[in-house]
């Protein structure tokens, strides 16, 4: 399948499909109606196909370019069928499965994912592991009969939904930084697992604390191998970082188009929109890329984090336009309008905190692109 | 060029760079075929050579060539270009009743040229004059940035004694090119400022250990790199998306990005980088000029905004 006419025939079946993709009527404005909404999405794009291209046949997929990834994901924001946020949790996780489960479990599971039967999130942070992800310290202990894992995890998008977590413990001495962590698949029904949702200054509770108390995780279900968990994050990070970025590029390319088109005459500075639009020019061209580099099997690597970088800022410059354009609506107003842009912009300011902070990504690119030596 | 091609074809022009500059570029080019790239592989013969030009700190008439390839009209070899006034993108050439008013800039070959081609808007077209450069005044810049050879172009000529050829395509598609490789040569031009602001961060030592241990040093020169990749990764996706829209965005950005290059690697650099023993110097002056060049990106950057906010939409770029 190549992409133009993958980008034909999926223009046409969206199109034609719009009144069963959309039965809400829009995206949503409460997380529950954005996950519903997402599972519908994913069924029909599914059964349809679309979803399926550019993903390993092994897996449930029919193969292909994972350009057609980053196009259909681009397709469905653009024409505001998903929120690109969660719409992205699969571009992140679906490879981590596909590089690291058990043959037999990646074509297990990985399909339930991409079909919308199940969300998955991911158990990286913790109360006392923000930035300095290898000092995490929640237990997976050894037994005759699988790992037991104890501890906490906190910011964890979308737990409160996810049937399974991509879980990072700590198996090795408190001190064996990131040598002794090891990634576990695990599910979020195990007896001992409990999740509460966060309340967040934008109003969805998307994020949430999950605590595990003795919880059982049988073998076959670590992600590579023991002490391999450093491996498994590395890896998933420049996937956040490349057809995730990319469809999130799209969503914010939506958003100006919807602030120009909402904006009152003369409330926008022509310098302004000026830099956000050559900002977006740069993070698109810059994501192109990227996906380009992907689609051709090169792996990727710290490199990634200059896109992360871009994306911050123009998620922010995108944002501040929009609280200087509608500043009544963000300000005062309560219409659902309003409303949405007013959580938008409040979501924004964590443009630069998740997905490692803004610093983080700097620290990256002095050590990694810039060969600046430790800081330490 | 394939990949082997285009490494002979930048080993050569690195040599050349790093020899030359002037007239002695110019004429080394066109030993090396440049021109004959230029007019057969667009894209490589301009991104290579003016990233080299600008990493190099070195001047040439390669401007003139890619106005000449941009412009397609058979003019004499050896004749210049007029470029637009500093910060200015529109023709330099102003037709009145019988006379035609240059007002501009040159690059270093125009005294030595015999003619001058000066492009001016006429009704529904632009068109094109040989002037010959005895009927102009010149001036040598020295200015901010005298290596750079500029020379300040004016002078009126009677029409009669021109013969005007019209311009195809037309002036824009002209400044597009010519925004790119100025552009180009912006980009080569930040990244020898962050090299060298990283070679100093990394032996400079205080408090005991080198500068580049502190995070305050090391974020300057990460924002650096990332200013100059989002100009170059737009400067790159120009060739695909020919439009002028993105060759002034990625002029811009290039401009801007350049500007912020040197002030971070001027700090960075402290005290060494504020004197004439260390070349930073001549690489902040550099950029300054370079981003006035076929439009600065404070004027590009105003002019795009109220484009797009005439349109109420944002121009399509960078399709997948």
């Amino acid at each position: 399948m190549e992409l133009d006419e993958f980008r034909r025939s999926l223009d046409d079946w969206l199109d034609q499909n719009d009144h069963l993709l959309r039965p809400g009527g829009a995206a949503g404005a409460t997380l529950d109606e954005q996950m519903a909404q997402l599972a519908v999405v994913k069924r029909l794009t599914y059964d349809a196909g679309f979803m399926r291209w550019g993903w390993p046949e092994r897996v449930g997929g029919l193969g292909g370019s994972s350009i057609l990834r980053a196009y259909l994901g681009e397709a469905l924001t653009f024409r505001g069928l998903v929120e690109p946020g969660i719409y992205s949790m699969t571009e992140v996780l679906a490879p981590t499965m596909i590089d690291y489960a058990a043959p037999e479990l990646a074509a297990t599971m990985v399909p339930r994912l991409l079909r919308g039967d199940e969300t998955w999130c991911q158990g990286f942070s913790e109360p006392g592991t923000g930035s300095n992800l290898a000092s995490l310290s929640c237990r997976a202990t050894r037994t005759d009969d699988g790992w037991r894992v104890s501890g906490q995890k906190v910011w964890t998008s979308l737990a409160q939904y996810a049937q399974r977590c991509v879980l990072l413990t700590r198996t090795g001495a408190p001190d064996s930084a990131h040598r002794g962590i090891t990634a576990l698949f695990v599910d979020m029904d195990s007896a001992g697992v409990e999740v509460r949702p966060i309340e967040t200054m934008h109003g969805a509770p998307e994020f949430s604390e999950v605590f595990f108390d003795d919880v059982a995780v049988p073998f076959d279900r670590t992600l590579g191998t023991e002490g391999q968990g450093w491996s498994v994050a590395m890896d998933l990070l420049p996937h956040e970082r490349s057809t995730a970025l990319w469809h999130r590029a799209a969503y914010l390319q939506q958003r100006l188009a919807g602030l120009l088109g909402a904006a009152p005459a003369g409330a926008l500075e022509p310098a302004a929109v000026g830099e956000v639009a050559q900002l977006l020019f740069a993070l698109r061209a810059r994501s192109r890329a990227t996906q380009r580099r992907l689609a051709a099997g090169e792996r990727l690597g710290p490199e990634t984090s200059v896109d992360k970088v871009l994306v911050a800022m123009a998620e922010q410059a995108v944002f501040d336009l929009v609280a200087d354009g509608l500043a009544a609506d963000v300000a005062t107003g309560d219409d659902p309008d309003a409303a949405r842009w007013r959580r938008e912009y409040l979501y924004s300011r964590a443009a630069t905190i998740y997905g490692g902070t803004a610093e983080i990504q700097r620290n990256i690119i002095a050590r990694r692109l810039l060969d600046l030596g430790s800081d330490r | 060029m394939d990949g082997a091609e285009r490494d002979v074809f930048e080993r050569g022009l690195r040599h050349a760079v790093e020899a030359h500059t002037g007239a002695a570029l110019d004429a080394a080019l066109l030993e090396l075929g440049w021109r004959d790239a230029l007019a057969h592989d667009t894209h490589e013969a301009v991104s290579v050579f003016f990233t080299l030009q600008g990493s190099a700190h070195v001047s040439s008439s390669a401007l003139d060539r890619v106005l000449a390839c941009a412009i397609d009209l058979d003019v004499p070899p050896s004749s210049g270009f007029v470029l637009p006034p500093l910060g200015r993108w529109d023709p330099p050439g102003e037709l009145d009743r019988d006379r035609l008013a240059v007002r501009g800039l040159g690059t270093s070959c125009l005294p030595a040229a015999a003619t001058a081609v000066v492009v001016a808007r006429a009704v529904n077209t632009d068109v094109a004059f040989c002037v010959p450069t005895t009927e102009l005044t010149l001036r040598p810049v020295q200015g901010m940035d005298p290596g750079l050879g500029l020379v300040e172009v004016h002078g009126t000529v009677a029409k009669d004694a021109l013969a005007p050829e019209v311009v195809s395509p037309s002036w824009p598609a002209s400044v597009a090119l010519a925004q790119l490789a100025v552009g180009y040569e912006l980009v080569g031009a930040a990244r020898t400022m962050l090299e060298l602001a990283r070679q100093h961060a990394l032996t400079r030592t205080q408090f005991g250990q080198p500068v580049a241990r502190f995070q305050a040093v090391r974020h300057r020169l990460a924002e650096t790199l990332v200013a100059i990749e989002a100009a170059e990764g737009v400067l790159d996706a120009a060739w695909e998306d020919r439009s002028p829209v993105v060759a002034a965005v990625a002029k811009a950005l290039a401009g801007r990005g350049a500007r912020t290059a040197s002030r971070h690697c001027q700090q960075v650099l402290a005290g060494i980088g504020f004197t004439t023993e260390h070349e930073f110097h001549r690489y902040a002056r550099r950029v300054v000029v370079l981003d006035g060049l076929f439009g600065a990106s404070r004027a590009l950057t105003r002019e795009l905004g109220a484009d797009v906010l005439a349109a109420r939409q944002l121009p399509a770029f960078a399709p997948l």
